[in-house]
């Protein structure tokens, strides 16, 4: 061989090697084909990498809220909060970003089908449903549309198009609308305006877990924040069981199941006793005496009383029971509640008429609808992502779907009954539809898509052939107004002229149209004109349709910019009046046999059910148990040991109806004599991947509906048994007590609300920590840190958690997961501690209160886990980020290791994202493969691309050093401009006028283990609480914030024996005080 | 030959030639039982490799590593072996500084010993990462990147004081191999010969050549002395560097090295216990020696037992409710790790006790059965002060379980598997006593002597 074949073999040997080293190992340095082309034409307002923002509003009904959906690239990554919306804060619900993994499952319909067989839509599907429509009109059959609920335009067209429109929810609202309408004499939600507050009285309704809408829980963090108005609204909580929301309560009263009702009047006639009202509400609370109910409730009459004085103090609102108050008299709950709210004098401030108007179904109605399947009424059901089949196992409804003529499903993903229609139309989601939403009176969300339908191209694993899966779906508007155009009930060429046909009428018209009309027409009337006007011909002038006004395609286009629509009904109280009587239920109390009562709770991320096949409501933690993928019976303690079971074990729920085996999770959140058990799973369904085989179906447990055709969820009775049996439930949270190392940290509420959080003397001074001084020798010569604090030039970031506003609903981590690409990894590797989630809620007891702690990487000053990093793959950045270098890492972990907070995660594998999961990957962040480390960034691809943003804008005549304003930085993280209470806010520490600055000086500031000097950038403002005693004011000035004397242990509320005479020689004491705690050496 | 179970010197060999023979009968065709051993050990190692290749296909996540114990199986038994490593230098290089008489027939193994548990050592620190591949970044390698290294991290540190350690202790056993592969050399013939005679570097035995290596080992074993020493003070540092509550301690490095060469110590005497018997070689290694090593697993044991007593003194005085939360913790017979940390205080404090006593400290069996009891509580040692502090971390809702999987396990073993082929190849090849040594303690031949014919 000479030089130059060698040099050849050489060559061939070497790039034969390389090249199979490309195509070695598909799963997992699997990376798809690629081109990287410019745009020809390139559209309008897209640029390659700059995400566009589309307004439009995420979910349905009455809990619409006007969102931004952020578009990169031909899909939207994100959902973003809409700062421009009125009537709501700024914030992302959980559900949008449900909504938005939803959008990319890979189990959604993939276009219409008849059974199994796929269909076209305009030579199959519509006029295959439009045969079907017509022969059943002309067989004198129903056509039904049962639905989740919807408002707006949808409403109307569906109302001129098929006969029978039933909107039903599992835990909707029917209790709710149908007390309104026994008390007001009008089918529609009442308005609720918790920001006013100082009482917030809930009989289960979980206003802080989602009940009401995402804008309630924002309301309540205003009415919580005595910042201006000096006032903490006090939260009470009447209901047998305490969930995420009722944890927040500033007082749970536990009473017995069904009897809510019974105190709620008891406490209207002693409020009306207090506040001398009188009128209809009060003789239509009827006859009640405070012992009766506070007997049937299992409470002391004192409480009672206690809440009534309370409520009569003023600002007061009373929320109905919502999914978890529904026993067997939720109807009469709901009215009772409105009438204690009227006699409080809550109407029309804090409650009104201006809510939902849309219909709103009873599960009577859906009782009916089975009757009318049965009986061969039906020629038509119309499915729109309602799932009766899951949600009422006992109505029947499977079987009676059976006896409809065409059964039709618009849901987009499959469910139990979506699955049993015959023909499968999926409809175009919320982020590829057009729409519109009317959640509150005069409060209108319009919706555009925000993207195509997806359409992916890709390469199957170790495949050549590219692939092409469109998802081919049409907008359920559509195919109803080409039914209507068939029916001829319906006009408009398609459902997006419809819609603006209809926003002419009822909106443009009124806004831009009728002020200068009505002017014109006072003017002609004075004057004795005509009018209408008359034209040259005489005849009168016909005005064009609102819609083909000149001024209106401008007009409608600002309102889809804008996402948006309020006019001044929104703004005006809507007063309501008493009208009709209430029969009020002699028996409240729950049927069947038994010796418990089942309570059954929709699952907190989950929901009704709608969101178990979503992967990050199942792995995100229950904010209680932190139990992930699963169903779970609570019970308490002493029912525990009664029953002789420990945590996991299994146990039969046996009632009437049905029975179903789960586990134990023992808690103090229930009574005794109940069991709560999450609604919402137990899907056994092949093609729903990833709730099949989850749980298991409460629903079977609960049967019959209240006196008023709402349904009694939790008015059951059961026998609890144990079966011998273990589970293995998974569960991600550690120790329930912070071991008072200051994770869980109170304040007392009066003393916060006289000084809010306006800078201390001794910042941190209410939360009675105590804080070792540090020697006067030491900061005499200016000497106080051993190693030198890291120099911040321009920025340091830093963020505020409050504690107090932080509910634990856990749409920051959600919002976490779908900014920063965070792999869902099951619930198998979830049981192995493996779960990448980069917020954790610690959830705590400490004394009467439950904490939700948010903890993320603290971003410390002197980090502990930069240091041990043997080849600086995380290190301090110039502002202030402890920054991750994943492509340095070598996955040593020490770093975790060293991290007092645990905020680190590993990544023990290269987890995949099933197609089409990838398409809402973020590109701005780099997705991780296995052996890395990584952490909360303080979302820096947004730091970074607002910094730029700003030095882009600034020029030197302006500011070339131009700095992001505070304004800018405090929602900028993913969770913090997710969070519905504001409890995160982002900002610049070196910026002494920042937010962050600022409540690092509150009376309420700590930092959770600041005695290990790490400099965090994340300080916490504590909890506050009417159980504690207030802290001890300090004695002078000169000990920097050295010697907050822990006036509360604990939090128990237990005063620290300190003398009186103590606040005369402060010195002394204060000296000795420290002193002991250092080692006791002077 | 006086009776083996008495505790004075043994009565040398009569002649070099004796001597000789004695330690070159080891080399004879290896017997079934050899075989056997070396095919278990083999097969341990090679469930290891699959292990790992099975840790490198899919991830970190075989293993059971878990927030918040990021560290397992594989840095207890890291440590476990860099403390097994600690005794073959402190006994051929401190003892021989000292002139310990003792030393001389057990050195050559403990030696070997130390070079093979290092070796075993420096697997964990590697397999343990994430990304096993990228492990040359831990080395000061010129690169365009311009990446470096950051110094301040105690792994850092490890790096540079265990391959250190690792390549003065190699090249101190190999010198003081050299004039022993010479009589191997001299002793064997053929192709076995040439090794030999390439092994043994020209080794003639000249006044010279004995002059200039008197002088090398001098220096060699005061070069090793330190190291032995300063290696388990930086591997402590790995812990004591940390903040972690109950790692975060100043006792750390005299705990460490007081407990390496405890083990070390303990596991000379599980190994050389059983080869005394299958290769008799109770004319140079008897009793005697197993009571000096005894001795000071007895003295290590006391330092040791004084150790995690001061940590709880300490925790206790110094008020922090970290450190004291996690040692009461970690005694509590009913918490998650309770049964670990009595195990390791059985096993390290109480189970040494009977060797105060010179009758079961001269009996074989005793004197085997405790060694092994050390060996598993120091084991276990590391895994209190590694798995425990992490799992009960700072944040209380962090806290979980950890118990390694089947992996680690397997892991675990493939090292023993490793670390035994290695001392079991060795045993057959080179020579497991120091001839040359020994033969220091023979009267020289004299003219008419035995080996003069």
């Amino acid at each position: 061989m000479n030089r130059r074949n060698f040099l050849q073999a050489l060559g061939l040997g070497t790039g034969a090697s390389a090249l199979s080293a490309c195509g070695l190992d598909y799963n997992r340095y699997y990376t798809p084909i690629e081109q990287i082309l410019p745009y020809v034409v390139k559209p309008e307002n897209v640029t390659p990498g700059v995400p566009t923002f589309f307004a439009t509003s995420i979910t349905t009904g009455p809990h619409a809220h006007p969102v931004l959906a952020r578009h990169r690239d031909g899909r939207v990554v994100h959902v973003g909060s809409n700062k421009h919306a009125p009537l709501v804060r700024a914030c992302v619900p959980k559900a949008a970003l449900l909504e938005l993994q939803r959008h990319y499952s890979p189990d959604r319909y993939k276009g219409p089908m008849e059974g199994t067989a796929a269909l076209g839509w305009n030579d199959g599907a519509v006029p295959k449903l439009t045969a079907a429509v017509q022969a059943a009109k002309s067989a004198g059959k129903q056509v039904v549309w049962l639905g989740q609920y919807r408002s707006g335009s949808m409403v109307e067209l569906l109302k001129s198009v098929v006969d029978k429109v039933v909107m039903w929810e599992p835990n909707g609202y029917e209790a709710e609308a149908t007390a309104a309408q026994m008390v007001f004499g009008t089918r529609f939600l009442p308005r609720y305006d918790l920001a006013g507050a100082s009482y917030v009285l809930s009989f289960g309704a979980n206003v802080l877990g989602g009940w009401g809408g995402t804008r309630l829980q924002s309301d309540f963090a205003i009415a919580r924040n005595p910042n201006g108005d000096h006032v903490i609204a006090r939260y009470a909580h009447v209901s047998p069981y305490r969930d995420q929301s009722a944890a927040n309560a500033d007082d749970w009263f536990a009473v017995t199941p069904g009897s809510e009702v019974l105190v709620a009047r008891a406490v209207a006639k002693l409020v009306a006793q207090k506040t001398g009202f009188s009128g209809p509400a009060v003789a239509a609370l009827g006859n009640i005496d405070t012992a009766t109910a506070a007997s049937a409730a299992g409470i002391d009459a004192a409480a009672i009383e206690a809440i009534a004085a309370q409520f009569a103090s003023g600002n007061a609102v009373a929320l109905p029971g919502g999914a978890i108050g529904a026993g067997r008299a939720a109807t009469e709950l709901a009215a009772a509640t409105y009438l204690l709210n009227i006699v409080g004098g809550a109407m029309p401030t804090l409650f009104s008429g201006g809510g939902y108007r849309a219909p709103i179904a009873n599960t009577k109605d859906i009782m009916d609808l089975v009757a009318a399947m049965n009986a061969g009424n039906v020629g038509v059901l119309l499915v729109d992502e309602a799932n009766p089949v899951h949600a009422l196992p006992y109505s029947g409804f499977a079987e009676a779907m059976g006896k409809v003529g065409t059964t039709v499903a618009f849901s987009s993903h499959p469910d139990e009954t979506a699955e049993l229609c015959k023909l499968k139309m999926p409809a175009a989601d919320t982020f590829e539809d057009w729409g519109d939403e009317e959640p509150l009176l005069g409060f209108t969300l319009l919706r555009q898509p925000a993207m195509s339908p997806l359409n992916l191209i890709h390469r199957p694993l170790g495949e050549q052939e590219q692939v092409a899966t469109k998802w081919d779906v049409v907008s359920a508007g559509e195919v109803l107004v080409r039914v209507g155009q068939a029916l001829g009930t319906v006009t408009a060429k398609t459902w997006r002229d419809y819609l603006r046909e209809r926003w002419g009428r009822m909106v443009f018209d009124a806004d831009v149209l009728a002020p200068p009309r009505d002017r014109a027409r006072r003017e002609a009337e004075a004057s004795g004109a005509p009018w209408p006007p008359v034209g040259p011909d005489g005849a009168p002038v016909v005005e064009p349709p609102p819609h083909q006004d000149a001024r209106f395609g401008a007009w409608f286009n600002k309102q889809l910019a804008n996402g948006f629509h309020k006019n001044d009904l929104a703004e005006r109280p809507q007063v309501l009046n008493v009208t009709g009587n209430v029969q009020w239920a002699a028996d409240v109390a729950p049927a069947g046999s038994g010796d418990m009562t089942a309570i059954l709770v929709p699952h907190a991320h989950v929901g009704d059910g709608r969101y178990a096949n979503t992967p990050w409501a199942q792995e995100l933690p229950d904010p209680m148990s932190g139990i992930v993928w699963d169903t779970w019976a609570e019970i308490h303690p002493d029912t525990a040991a009664k029953l002789g079971v420990v945590d996991r074990d299994e146990v039969e729920i046996k009632s009437a109806n049905g029975s179903v085996k789960t586990s134990v999770e023992i808690t103090k959140s229930v009574r005794p004599d109940t069991v709560a058990i999450q609604l919402g799973q137990g899907h056994a369904l092949a093609s729903m991947r990833y709730a099949n085989g989850i749980g298991v179906n409460a629903a079977l447990l609960a049967k019959d509906v209240d006196a008023h055709g709402a349904m009694a969820w939790s008015g059951n009775k059961v026998t609890v048994t144990k079966t011998g049996g273990r589970t293995d439930v998974v569960h991600t949270f550690g120790g329930d007590s912070d071991e008072d190392r200051n994770f869980a940290v109170v304040v007392n509420a009066e003393q916060f609300a006289a000084k809010g959080d306006a800078p201390a003397d001794h910042p941190g001074d209410l939360t009675g920590i105590h804080h070792l001084e540090i020697d006067k020798r030491l900061t005499d010569i200016g000497l106080t840190d051993f190693y030198p604090i890291p120099q911040h030039p321009t920025y340091r970031f830093g963020m505020t958690v409050d504690t107090d506003a932080c509910n634990g609903c856990g749409a920051c981590s959600i919002a976490c997961y779908a900014e920063n690409n965070l792999p869902v990894v099951g619930r198998e590797k979830v049981r192995q501690g493996r779960e990448m989630s980069w917020i954790r809620i610690d959830r705590f007891y400490k004394g009467d209160e439950t904490h939700f702690v948010p903890m993320m990487c603290q971003h410390c000053g002197h980090a502990p886990c930069e240091s041990v990093c043997p080849v600086w793959a995380t290190y301090h950045s110039l502002d202030g980020l402890n920054a991750m270098v994943y492509n340095r890492c070598v996955g040593t972990r020490y770093c975790s290791n060293a991290c007092p907070f645990s905020a680190r995660k590993f990544n023990y594998h290269t987890y995949v994202w099933p197609e089409p999961f990838n398409m809402q990957l973020n590109p701005d962040v780099v997705t991780r493969t296995m052996g890395v480390m990584e952490k909360c960034s303080f979302c820096v691809q947004r730091i970074r691309s607002i910094k730029s943003a700003y030095k882009d804008a600034a020029t030197e005549t302006t500011n070339f050093n131009a700095v992001v304003p505070d304004a800018a930085l405090a929602r900028l993280p993913a969770c913090a401009e997710a969070c519905p209470s504001q409890a995160l806010t982002f900002g610049n520490l070196e910026d002494p006028s920042s937010t962050v600055t600022r409540t690092r000086k509150s009376g309420r500031n700590y930092f959770p283990l600041e005695d290990l000097n790490v400099f965090s950038a994340v300080n916490y403002l504590a909890k506050a609480s009417f159980h504690v005693a207030k802290a001890e004011a300090h004695h002078g000035g000169g000990h920097g914030g050295g010697d907050a004397h822990g006036a509360t242990e604990g939090g128990h509320g237990a005063e620290k024996a300190h003398d009186g005479g103590h606040g005369g020689g402060h010195d002394e004491h204060g000296k000795a005080d420290e002193h002991g705690s250092a080692g006791d050496h002077h | 030959m006086k009776d083996v179970y008495s505790t004075g010197e043994p009565n040398r060999p009569e002649s070099y030639g004796a001597a000789n023979r004695d330690i070159i009968r080891v080399l004879l065709k290896p017997s079934a039982a050899y075989f056997a051993m070396l095919f278990v050990a083999v097969s341990m190692m090679l469930f290891g490799v699959w292990c790992e290749y099975q840790q490198i296909r899919w991830g970190m996540g075989v293993a059971n590593i878990k927030h918040p114990t990021m560290w397992g199986v594989y840095i207890v038994t890291f440590v476990f072996w860099v403390g097994i490593g600690h005794a073959g230098t402190l006994i051929s290089a401190i003892l021989y500084l000292v002139r310990s008489r003792w030393r001389t027939g057990v050195y050559r193994a403990s030696e070997a010993m130390t070079v093979f548990a290092v070796m075993t050592a420096l697997l964990f620190p590697v397999l343990h990462l994430g990304r096993m591949w990228q492990n040359y970044w831990f080395f000061p390698y010129p690169n365009q990147r311009q990446l470096w290294m950051n110094f301040k991290s105690p792994l850092m540190w490890d790096v540079f004081a265990i391959s250190t350690y690792f390549t003065v202790s190699a090249i101190f056993f190999y010198v003081g191999l050299v004039p022993d592969i010479a009589i191997f050399r001299d002793h064997s013939k053929g192709l076995v010969k040439k090794v030999y005679g390439l092994l043994s570097l020209g080794w003639r035995g000249t006044h010279r050549q004995w002059h200039h290596y008197m002088a090398a080992y001098g220096f060699f074993a005061a070069l090793a002395a330190p190291l032995v020493l300063s290696v388990h003070s930086v591997v402590s540092w790995d812990f004591a560097m940390a903040n972690t509550a109950g790692w975060h301690s100043t006792i750390f490095p005299p705990y460490f090295v007081a407990g390496a060469i405890f083990s070390g110590c303990a596991m000379v005497i599980t190994l050389l216990m059983p080869l005394t018997y299958a290769f008799n070689w109770h004319a140079y290694v008897n009793i005697w020696h197993f009571d000096a090593l005894a001795k000071m697993c007895l003295l290590t044991s006391a330092i040791l037992t004084y150790a995690y007593g001061m940590e709880y003194f300490i925790g206790w005085y110094s008020q922090n409710p970290y450190e004291q939360a996690i040692f009461f913790w970690r005694a509590d017979p009913w918490a998650d790790y309770g049964w670990a940390f009595y195990i390791m205080v059985f096993c390290n404090c109480v189970a040494p006790l009977p060797w105060y006593f010179q009758k079961l400290r001269t009996n074989p069996w005793a004197l085997f059965i405790i060694s092994i009891f050390i060996n598993i509580g120091m084991w276990f040692e590391r895994f209190n002060i590694i798995v425990s502090s992490l799992a009960h971390n700072f944040d209380p809702a962090t806290w979980d379980y950890y118990w390694p999987s089947w992996i680690e396990w397997g892991i675990l073993i493939g090292s023993t598997g490793w670390f035994f082929t290695w001392f079991l190849l060795f045993v057959k090849t080179f020579p497991a006593i120091a001839i040359t040594e020994i033969k220091e303690m023979i009267p020289p031949p004299l003219k008419g002597s035995l080996e003069a014919k």
